[in-house]
């Protein structure tokens, strides 16, 4: 016999939206489906429904007229969407098979899950403590079939076990409303005088059938906790998305951080469930005037860090400010494994991968993708060409020996981009030379070497290389464009 | 590698002394520089800050590209930070710097200097983090808050300026100047820079003695 774990989250639509404005949670807050005080209201915290509110029944302004500070919002279908995901994220980290429901329940196959919590009560309360890491508060149960552990986690006091075998008796005290029947058919078992699932159980399916028609027959059966299907895993996406629709659009930088950075403090959460960095941070505006702006900004290594992520969030709309006020804000992050590495015995132990991951991605908002990494050398004419390669930790062992044996060298500090020089001349050879930053006459001089490269290209490369030694004590490599007749300085000696 | 080379490289078990008192003096790291090695003690202290000022063409760069070879031959990963975004790879190498071990960092603007650097210094794990402030026109470095961060994580950092400004809190201050250019001229040949010949003062030192001098000769790189 199977066994199923669930994993609900009652009022989910509340329960998302405290999620993605934790400013409600807690207080009496009841949604809508349509602006306006005459919308009627879909669901309502349990504080509100305490004072009286009730889903479908009343609209907004009958549910402020019951009480005042009652906070009334609309249904938030992005915010639901990515607390369903995430409590599908919560499952991920504990199974691997999982079915997900239309109503966001999630189930997973708990046979193979129970090693990893060491017992079914120690994973369903794994479950719920995972959920609240992701900003839920759930509700988890194990049965032997998906509806009696759907009905156990709805009904249950938070976390529930069935044993096998007792799934009747477990739901014999059920009231006949668990099973959400049509109102009809409620009628008439009502007339019946059935009033629980184990009244409801009792009855034979056949007669059962003939009375109430086909609605019938999957409603006895749940009653006796038989599934209509065995558990049909899905494949679970990859990526981790996180959305939130604005109440009022935002315009400015500052609150714009605020929302993105709870966003992603719940991505991250989701993440760590798995162990896993970002890699990839993908940011989707819709903006007010209806257009759309989706921006990809890769980081350096797999990271967390929440700090990380927002600065480089921060630095991409600096850069690239949206063109309206925002009013849909989600991001998404892929998911990659932090990089592990072989320690050496008698080598160095290096950064830890997990801290060496956050410092690049930090130092890549600081300073751009493009500035850090591994220095190449490039494989061109052109003096000082240099490019960055993407930092890996090294291998434990050491370095090759065809690596030069280490001296103590004059090397050149490359001049980014060559700076343009005035030089003057005597027969010839430069006698005197000003710059930026540097200047005097020549007393050591020592070229020149033509370089010629890219002849192929519509710009080519065409030099004349001087070593120069100056009365200001640099000493200078220049060289005179054959192409224009200029003057740059392109590094010096040091 | 043989099961004798390892027991020579580990200690045979016999070797293995209870009760032994640590050896004192504070870890260095070997620049590989044999004179430097001598003036110093042995190297540059570990965890600490190491000021290496001079002037341009003094051979300041290749110095501490030197000692960051020595760093990253011996399996250590050094960062190298470069707000002027000065580094030559082709010519680092030359001096045996193994650039798969080498992390270079290039601040977009010198505001982002010391963030950089306090974040690769509280990393841990690198041997070396070399801060190049020797082109920046007024840097205005957190130097305490670097120390410690260094001292935390015991990482080096050997920070190269253009005239000393670390002060105090720099643990060894070396001083190096120009004392001339030298050009290799052959009859009928044309004329190259053959190197350099700068002397390297120990202007400060809280772990040994201050005040040796030394000749140092750098051949131009090719």
């Amino acid at each position: 016999m199977p066994r199923i774990a669930c994993l609900v989250v009652p009022d989910l639509p509340v329960a998302a939206l405290c999620r993605a404005d934790p400013d409600c949670a807690g207080r009496p807050l009841v949604l809508t489906d349509a602006p306006g005080p005459h919308a009627r209201v879909v669901a309502a915290s349990a504080s509100a429904r305490a004072l009286g509110v009730r889903p479908a029944k009343h609209t907004a302004a009958q549910a402020r007229a019951l009480l005042a500070r009652l906070i009334v919002r609309r249904r938030d279908a992005a915010a639901e969407a990515s607390a369903a995901h995430a409590l599908v994220d919560v499952a991920a980290s504990l199974a691997q098979r999982i079915e997900v429901a239309a109503d966001a329940t999630v189930f997973l196959d708990a046979e193979g899950s129970t090693h990893l919590a060491g017992t079914e009560a120690g994973l369903a309360t794994a479950l719920v403590a995972r959920a609240a890491r992701v900003g839920l508060e759930a509700r988890a149960a194990v049965a032997s079939s998906m509806t009696v552990a759907r009905l156990a986690a709805r009904h249950g006091h938070g976390t529930e076990v069935v044993p096998a075998g007792s799934e009747r008796g477990f739901l014999a005290p059920l009231p006949l409303a668990c099973l959400d029947p049509a109102p009809d058919v409620a009628l008439t078992l009502a007339r019946w005088g059935i009033r629980t699932l184990g009244e409801l159980a009792l009855l034979p399916t056949g007669e059962v059938a003939t009375r109430l028609g086909p609605p019938g027959v999957p409603l006895i059966r749940a009653a006796r906790g038989e599934d209509e299907r065995p558990l049909m895993p899905a494949a679970i996406a990859g990526d981790v998305e996180e959305s939130v629709v604005l109440e009022h659009a935002i315009d400015n930088l500052e609150p714009l951080l605020f929302v993105l950075h709870g966003l992603v403090l719940r991505a991250v959460e989701r993440l760590g469930l798995a162990g896993i960095g970002c890699v990839r941070l993908g940011l989707a505006l819709e903006l007010d005037d209806r257009s759309r702006d989706a921006r990809t900004i890769p980081l350096v290594a797999p990271t967390r860090d929440v700090k990380t992520l927002l600065g480089c969030l921060r630095v991409e709309l600096e850069a690239r400010p949206p063109r309206a006020a925002i009013v849909k804000l989600t991001i998404v992050a892929t998911p990659a494994l932090v990089r592990a590495t072989q320690l050496g015995l008698f080598t160095p132990a290096g950064p830890s991968p997990e801290r060496l991951a956050t410092t690049l991605a930090r130092l890549g908002a600081m300073c751009g993708t493009e500035g850090v990494g591994i220095p190449v050398v490039v494989d061109s004419h052109r003096p000082g060409d240099a490019a960055v390669a993407p930092f890996t930790l090294p291998s434990a062992t050491l370095p090759a020996n065809g690596a030069a044996a280490p001296s103590c060298r004059l090397v050149i500090r490359a001049l980014r981009p060559p700076q343009p020089l005035q030089v003057f001349t005597e027969r010839d050879a430069p006698s005197f030379v000003r710059g930026a930053g540097l200047g005097g006459r020549v007393v050591g001089a020592a070229g020149p070497w033509r370089v010629a490269a890219e002849w192929w290209d519509d710009a080519p490369v065409v030099r004349d290389y001087y070593d120069l030694e100056l009365t200001d004590g640099g000493i200078y490599r220049c060289f005179r464009d054959r192409r224009s007749g200029e003057w740059f300085v392109d590094g010096a000696y040091d | 590698m043989s099961a004798a080379a390892l027991l020579d490289r580990l200690g045979r078990p016999g070797d293995i002394r209870l009760g032994a008192s640590p050896r004192g003096g504070h870890p260095l790291l070997p620049t590989g520089v044999a004179a430097l090695d001598a003036a110093t003690g042995g190297g540059i202290p570990r965890g600490r800050m190491t000021e290496l000022a001079g002037r341009r063409s003094t051979g300041r760069t290749g110095l501490a590209c030197a000692i960051a070879a020595r760093a990253t031959q011996a399996g250590e990963v050094v960062a190298w930070i470069d707000p002027a975004n000065s580094l030559d790879p082709e010519a680092a190498t030359t001096t045996g710097l193994v650039l798969a071990r080498v992390l270079w960092v290039r601040p977009r603007s010198e505001h982002d200097v010391p963030p950089a650097a306090e974040c690769l210094l509280g990393a841990g794990g690198f041997g070396l983090v070399v801060l190049d402030l020797a082109e920046a026109a007024h840097p205005s470095t957190p130097w305490p808050r670097l120390v410690r961060a260094a001292e935390r994580t015991r990482t080096t950092l050997l920070v190269l300026t253009s005239h000393r400004q670390a002060g105090a809190h720099a643990a060894l201050g070396l001083e190096i100047t120009i004392r001339r250019a030298e050009w290799h001229r052959d009859t009928g040949r044309p004329t190259l820079l053959a190197g350099i010949t700068a002397a390297l003062t120990v202007a400060r030192n809280r772990i040994g003695i201050p005040g040796r001098a030394l000749t140092l000769r750098q051949a131009a790189c090719a």
